[in-house]
């Protein structure tokens, strides 16, 4: 398509992303032609330590950095790693032993002990770090695997170099305990039960 | 006899009725005259508008906000925190200045069909000859709704973001994952939470279903609705930022409507709007015989009465109301092929950034308005 300075579109915009199968009126579109396939996104080298000495025998050279990363990994650790009620809820998932307690204003709340580290982009001045955690329990589907604070499952814990999507790094949102839910939303309940919107409209305008 | 009125209702094969056949053509200088830069200019009138309303309790009063929030709302204005995008509606005539309705600002939709398909439409019609190579689009919607998330990010120095509206709508749902997908597109990763499900944590943060804190969100849920719901206090006080900013309270309120008018009185794209309070200054515009009774919290056309010599004419009915109203001029819509149309042009920040055209065959948009595609030639 001819392109100009004039031009009052976008001379070209991301489709394959934006595709959706939803259900809006618009559009009976023939347009098999433009699609495209999905984009495989980069990924990475990572390695997993289980403690700084493991991480200083195998880079030798990056004392500094093994030390560095362990204790940021700590310190995102607490912050993001699941939190449960109780030590019980937190063994079932991680296994006996495998649970802290955390003493947050006046209450107990439980999260897995850090089982290693995973470090990446090695050769930069910060190299990249996450917490990992594992798990003994029978009852969980991470036994014996690797397993980030957000829940995503990187394999066998027996192994420690790792190829890892591009988004493995970053940052996660902190996990806390919730104490109650349902405090937004009354109005649409309220206005809904009026009666006359059709389901399946929102409340955009 | 759309083309007397200065823009084109074509159908490609003979059928006036929607599908991807038929389209508006609008020229450039009906695009860059009457409505790319009047959204502009009506945008930063707004924005003098909330820098009034947000320093005069008299005038947070008049727009139904409720006190506990006045002080977020300047703060948040103070601090120009970051807005995402609106929509502002015209009545648009292809020949006369372009009207404003109102402004979306707070939770518009219909973002895919504008910013996507739309260009879609025009790209394959294109490439298949059946438009001319030289036809254009005024959309470069998502191309700037990306780039705006990247100045939102670096704003806030988040790498993600979450992102809410409610149970039960497909269609909030859609525009919601539309600008996920926008923003992932920006390098921001994304979680999504129903506004029904998001919990209160013991530190007073939001949550997540996965117990995550909800450090920034964009919701698509009104203000006005959380400001008077159980969890309105904690929005504020969690410390979560939010997109759209709470200032935009000011502008997603009908409210808004007879400001302007005070403020830009004569103004070729305003309408005369008047508070329920000013009925004298309404009847002394004799030369208006329609008025627009529009309650000050209301969306996509429900309970709008017109008014006509002091008499209900035409309504729509609808749960709002609750808050008070404002009156508008009325204005007819541009009827083509018996259809009413409407022009809502897009802003992402302060740049326009494209419009949607929207048909009804009532006078009343309402929300099951159709969508249709538009060129420039």
């Amino acid at each position: 398509m001819q392109t100009n300075s004039k031009q009052k579109r976008s001379s070209n915009i991301n489709l394959s992303k934006m595709r959706k199968a939803f259900s809006f009126k618009p559009l009976a579109l023939g347009v098999a032609s433009v699609l495209l396939s999905a984009c495989s996104g980069g990924r990475e080298e990572a390695v997993v330590f289980k403690s700084v000495d493991e991480c200083v025998d195998a880079l030798p050279s990056m004392a500094q950095k093994c030390e560095t990363a362990y204790r940021g990994a700590l310190t995102e650790a607490a912050k993001t790693a699941p939190k449960y009620n109780t030590r019980n809820d937190c063994e079932y998932e991680f296994g006996n032993n495998q649970c802290q307690t955390i003493n947050n204003s006046g209450n107990s709340i439980f999260m897995p002990l850090m089982a290693g580290y995973m470090m990446g982009n090695l050769l930069a001045p910060r190299p990249y770090y996450q917490p990992m955690f594992t798990s003994s329990s029978r009852y969980s589907s991470y036994r014996n695997n690797w397993v980030g604070a957000d829940g995503r499952n990187f394999g066998d814990s027996r192994r420690n170099k790792l190829n890892v999507s591009s988004g493995a790094f970053d940052k996660k949102p902190a996990v806390t305990r919730t104490m109650s839910r349902g405090g937004f939303g009354s109005s649409v309940r309220a206005k809904a039960s009026w009666g006359s919107r059709s389901s399946g409209k929102g409340w955009g305008g | 006899m759309a083309r007397d009125y200065g823009f084109h209702f074509h159908t490609m094969h003979g059928q006036a009725y929607w599908d991807e056949t038929a389209y508006y053509q609008f020229t450039l200088e009906q695009i860059e005259r009457d409505l790319e830069s009047p959204t502009e200019e009506i945008h930063q009138m707004c924005l003098h508008v909330v820098d009034v309303v947000s320093k005069s309790e008299e005038r947070l009063s008049q727009f139904a906000i409720p006190s506990d929030y006045w002080q977020a709302i300047a703060d948040s204005w103070q601090a120009k925190e970051p807005s995402l995008y609106s929509r502002l509606d015209f009545v648009y005539d292809g020949k006369s200045p372009a009207k404003l309705l109102e402004n979306n600002a707070d939770t518009p939709t219909s973002l895919y069909e504008s910013g996507f398909w739309q260009w879609l439409w025009l790209e394959n019609n294109v490439d298949n000859n059946k438009l001319s190579k030289r036809a254009d689009q005024f959309n470069s919607l998502q191309e700037k709704l990306v780039n705006r998330f990247k100045v939102i990010a670096d704003y806030y120095g988040i790498n993600y973001l979450h992102f809410a509206c409610c149970k039960d709508t497909d269609e909030d749902r859609g525009t919601v994952q539309y600008l996920q997908d926008c923003a992932k597109e920006a390098g921001i990763g994304d979680y999504f939470v129903h506004i029904e499900d998001i919990g209160l944590g013991e530190n007073g943060d939001l949550t997540d279903l996965q117990d995550q804190v909800i450090s920034h969100c964009f919701k698509l849920y009104p203000w006005e609705f959380m400001q008077r719901e159980e969890f309105g206090p904690h929005a504020l006080k969690a410390n979560t930022a939010w997109i759209e900013p709470i200032w935009k309270t000011i502008l997603s309120n009908k409210a808004l409507l007879p400001v302007l008018w005070q403020e830009f009185k004569g103004h070729p794209n305003l309408l005369p709007a008047f508070f329920e309070s000013d009925m004298a200054s309404m009847n002394a515009f004799s030369n208006v015989k329609k008025w627009v009774k529009k309650p000050l919290y209301s969306r996509e056309g429900a309970n709008i009465d017109i008014l006509e010599n002091g008499k209900m004419s035409l309504s729509s009915s609808g749960p709002y109301g609750e808050e008070g109203f404002i009156y508008q001029a009325h204005t007819p819509l541009p009827k083509f092929a018996d259809n009413y149309t409407l022009i809502g042009s897009w802003l992402v920040d302060d740049e326009a950034a494209g419009i949607s055209v929207r048909e009804d065959k009532s006078a009343i948009t309402q929300d099951l308005s159709r969508y249709m595609p538009h060129i420039i030639l």
